[in-house]
């Protein structure tokens, strides 16, 4: 996790970033597994974590997509 | 619970979250800021775990660091990615900053007259919270305290959170719609818009999105139905339906998902979901309670009393997804489409 946190605040491009905090995320779901196994209920954090993995996948999918919209208006716009 | 290490990993999740606060301050390029203020809502969410507090949890990671992130890339859509330095005079910046340091100063200065974490004597712990934990089974059959207390004994304040979800959605709506009819300024920009970008759609994404919605909206329902046993309820599981649909925008793009939720579609269900909540209360004062005394309503749900709460609270609940759900897709669709609700992200 510390390594991927030089990622996160080094990273020399916003896709670095991108990724880092992806992995960030996901290791955060079994970090929250695990403390549900800590605090012996399991069950209750099994949801927390399925939610959490979900929205983390929404975000990254966002900002890729909007990456992807820029580099298609670019490719629109020299062209012409 | 007492040998849980929770100092360690508080100090450790201290310094990270200081960590990434700062970094997305300092930096120039507004997406990375934004994502990794989104690590930053991950991290919160574990610090709330780690301090029991899962519903909260639950909150922070769907509305902190999931849909606001989308809605902060939605909005960087349409600013544009760099953030322009301050050039202001070097007086101000350091007024500024002595505001900062002063009002940080004398919130700390509060600090020590704080009850200890966990402290049962202190006045949150030994006024009403020992009569919540004490009978919240008797009165309403609901294991989850905070789901009771949320939606039925502070059922007022949750009634008007719900309207202000409400609130803020139109406010946005007035605030940022431009009225497409009268504007022509962007008219080309929606003119050569139809295939301009379908040679970059993913076929990738769609199909694996096309496969998760469905679960994720059955996810949502049960965390909503089932927030009496679970951590969770119509605010989470609202705000999971809108991401759904979110995904959907997203995935596929704005005008596809237009055509089937229509602005006004999503204006009047964000309206009905407090609509419910307000008219469950109503039906109340009808059977001769109090205004949100869900105890009253026996002789229309099925069981006694306490089942008759137990209703009622999931009635409430289902307003308050309602509500969030629609007022989540609207707000982004106005953020992504710059207030034309045409195409957008």
């Amino acid at each position: 996790m510390l390594l991927v946190l030089v990622r996160v605040i080094k990273g020399p491009t916003v896709i670095d970033r991108l990724v880092a905090v992806n992995v960030i995320g996901t290791k955060s779901i079994v970090l929250l597994l695990f403390s549900g196994i800590i605090f012996g209920q399991l069950d209750m954090f099994v949801d927390i974590a399925l939610g959490y993995g979900l929205l983390n996948f929404i975000v990254s999918i966002a900002a890729s997509r909007y990456y992807q919209h820029r580099r298609s208006l670019k490719q629109k716009g020299q062209p012409s | 619970m007492a040998e849980l290490p929770i100092w360690q990993f508080d100090s450790l999740f201290l310094i990270v979250v200081l960590l990434f606060g700062i970094t997305s301050l300092a930096m120039q390029n507004l997406m990375s800021a934004a994502i990794v203020f989104g690590a930053y809502s991950f991290l919160m969410c574990l610090i709330w775990t780690a301090m029991g507090a899962v519903d909260v949890a639950f909150t922070e990671a769907a509305v902190g660091a999931g849909v606001s992130t989308v809605f902060i890339v939605a909005t960087i859509h349409n600013c544009g990615v760099t953030a322009k330095p301050m050039n202001s005079r070097i007086g101000f910046k350091l007024f500024a900053g002595a505001i900062a340091v002063g009002t940080g100063a004398f919130l700390l200065s509060a600090l020590p007259d704080f009850p200890a974490w966990g402290d049962p004597q202190s006045p949150v712990n030994s006024t009403v919270a020992p009569y919540y934990i004490e009978n919240t089974i008797r009165d309403a059959h609901v294991p989850n305290i905070v789901t009771t207390v949320l939606a039925d004994y502070r059922g007022f304040d949750t009634l008007l959170e719900t309207a202000v979800v409400f609130i803020a959605c139109i406010a946005i709506y007035s605030i940022l719609r431009v009225d497409s009819a009268k504007s022509t300024v962007d008219e080309p920009d929606v003119v050569t818009s139809p295939p301009a970008y379908d040679p970059t759609d993913s076929l990738i994404i769609r199909q694996a999105s096309r496969i998760m919605v469905p679960f994720m909206q059955i996810f949502a329902l049960y965390v909503i139905a089932h927030g009496h046993y679970s951590p969770g309820g119509g605010f989470q599981g609202g705000v999971i339906l809108g991401a759904s649909v979110i995904l959907l925008c997203i995935s596929f793009d704005l005008k596809f998902v237009l055509r089937q939720w229509t602005e006004k579609r999503i204006m009047i269900l964000t309206a009905l979901g407090v609509l419910i909540y307000a008219s469950v209360g109503v039906a109340c004062l009808f059977m001769d309670g109090n205004y949100l005394d869900y105890g009253v309503l026996d002789s229309i749900l099925p069981g006694d009393k306490s089942y008759a709460r137990y209703y009622g609270i999931l009635l409430v609940e289902i307003g308050v997804g309602v509500t969030v759900m629609f007022s989540m897709i609207g707000i982004y669709m106005i953020l992504a489409s710059n207030g034309r609700f045409r195409q957008g992200l």
